[in-house]
């Protein structure tokens, strides 16, 4: 953990060292990330409300699953493209040979501070929706940190879950995107409006919905008219341990079949 | 000109042998395709008519948008640049031929198959899912021609994103802010009609609408009689002038750029 932090340090400070280029990064982000939700604005306000659903509750889904999917893009990065490139260039073989977990290197691998931009622009959408929240108490509170939380670690194992694939596949499969940005697109609205089988996808084998959505029932204090339980959030860390253990395991496997490129 | 039909030629063969990556490439489309078809229905619950557009127009742009992803109406991909960056462009640029000519050629054949392919499956997939609309004949020969008019305008706008590569370093910033403007002011983010009027007006002095939102518009049959023409001159006089840009920077990049060697 300390060794994870140093070296987490150092890519941030790197990352530091063109002050102005970093915060022109951030700030594109912010703004690049904000055109999505200025859509998704414009079709709400057009339809005035969505099953139910107004512009602020939609925009708490879409904080909480927004700045999540942020805040894991942030952390595992280093599952993504530049992983890709390890399998293909046959660079991971020294990851390998190094005394330390392969998961852990790959992780502390990359770190896009960058990425914030899109975390920012999620907290900021989310603190228009909650400023209709009447009452705050622990109970919202709670939830919204799990929430969040909680969610970035199902995405976080989402991203391993691609990175894995490579060592069959070598290139990252297209359609994990589905799942990592469809995922965040999907659980910016409410379970309620999907078919059964989407809904129980997400609820069970990528189980963002079964954290975002009742994440968002429990704040604005709301009932599924589907019956889905606001207090499954209080299970939210249970479901995302439960993923993180599935992704690692799933590593695991996969490092025991890695053929090397050979070069 | 018979070089360049070649090299179309080829460039469409060559798609064509990755037909794996089309179909993965397809599935995630009709992914997101269903995700937000589900969206409009909720939507749609209790209205009949939205900006003009009912529940079918509403799902068949979305997913003749996804289908577009084909003809790269979503996003810029990433060919020439690589070129650049290795330094490999300067082969091109020795041989014998006009530089713009031959990567349009190999991006246009490239994706006539992706649309022939990829394209009409992913709406084929709306139709029988979704109940997206099936163009009668009539509808399909005006819209077809512009299908082919907004590729080209998406590879000539490709073409001009990769260009800057010749003089960043990094261009993603260049990239994310192109394809955030071509997806969002092209109609392939949400339909254009659903944009509130200054939006609208800013849509159309732009040449992103001749990418996805001409092309549906004519498959729904909302542009007809003689603003059809005025459609095809429209996406025409983009084609045109982000012609004349390309080569300009082509041109510019030959004389006073140091291509980085390798």
């Amino acid at each position: 953990m300390r060794l994870y932090v140093q070296l987490i340090a150092a890519r941030i400070r790197a990352q530091l060292q063109y002050r102005a280029s970093f915060l022109f990064e951030v700030a594109s982000f912010a703004i690049i990330t904000a055109v999505e939700f200025i859509a998704v604005t414009i079709v709400v306000q057009r339809f005035e409300s969505i099953n139910g659903w107004e512009l602020p509750d939609i925009a708490v889904l879409y904080g909480i699953s927004a700045s999540a999917l942020g805040c894991a893009e942030m952390i595992a990065r280093g599952f993504d493209a530049p992983f890709e490139r390890m399998i293909m260039y046959g660079t991971f073989d020294s990851i390998l040979l190094r005394p330390h977990g392969t998961y852990f290197q790959v992780l502390a691998s990359e770190f896009q501070l960058r990425r914030l931009g899109r975390v920012i622009q999620g907290l900021v959408v989310l603190s228009i929706g909650l400023g209709q929240v009447a009452e705050w108490h622990t109970t919202t509170a709670m939830a919204l940190l799990f929430g969040i939380s909680c969610s970035t670690v199902v995405y976080v194992a989402l991203y391993s879950v691609g990175a894995t694939l490579c060592f069959w596949t070598v290139k990252q499969p297209e359609v994990m995107n589905a799942f990592t940005i469809g995922g965040q697109q999907l659980t910016s609205y409410p379970l309620s409006i999907f078919d059964e089988l989407v809904r129980i996808i997400f609820l069970s084998v990528v189980p963002l919905g079964a954290i975002i959505y009742p994440a968002a029932l429990t704040i604005l204090g709301r009932s599924d008219p589907l019956g889905i339980p606001a207090t499954l959030i209080w299970f939210a860390p249970l479901i995302a341990a439960a993923c993180a253990a599935v992704a690692w395991r799933f590593w695991t496997f996969g490092v025991a079949h890695y053929q090397s490129s050979g070069t | 000109m018979r070089l360049y039909w070649e090299v179309l030629v080829r460039s469409f063969r060559r798609a064509a042998t990755y037909r794996g990556a089309a179909l993965a490439g397809m599935l995630t489309n009709a992914f997101f395709g269903m995700l937000l078809s589900t969206v409009y229905r909720a939507a749609y619950a209790d209205r009949a008519d939205v900006a003009g557009m009912s529940i079918q127009d509403a799902i068949s742009a979305l997913w003749l948008s996804q289908a577009l992803i084909s003809i790269g109406a979503g996003w810029v991909t990433l060919d020439v640049q690589h070129a650049i960056r290795s330094g490999d462009i300067i082969i091109d640029l020795m041989r014998p031929w006009d530089v713009t000519g031959y990567w349009l050629c190999r991006g246009i054949g490239e994706r006539l198959f992706l649309l022939i392919g990829r394209g009409t499956s992913t709406y084929a997939i709306g139709v029988i899912g979704f109940g997206a609309q099936v163009p009668n004949m009539a509808q399909l020969l005006i819209f077809v021609p512009s299908v082919m008019f907004a590729l080209i305008l998406a590879t000539i706008f490709g073409f001009i994103v990769n260009l800057t590569a010749f003089w960043t370093i990094d261009n993603t910033g260049v990239l994310m802010l192109a394809n955030v403007t071509l997806g969002f002011f092209s109609g392939f983010l949400i339909p254009l009609p659903f944009f509130p009027a200054w939006l609208a007006d800013i849509a159309a002095v732009l040449p992103f609408q001749g990418i996805t939102n001409i092309p549906l518009q004519l498959m729904l049959g909302r542009i007809s009689g003689t603003d059809i023409w005025s459609a095809y001159a429209l996406q025409w006089s983009w084609i045109l002038v982000l012609l004349a840009i390309s080569r300009g920077l082509v041109g510019v990049a030959t004389r006073r750029v140091v291509i980085q060697g390798g």
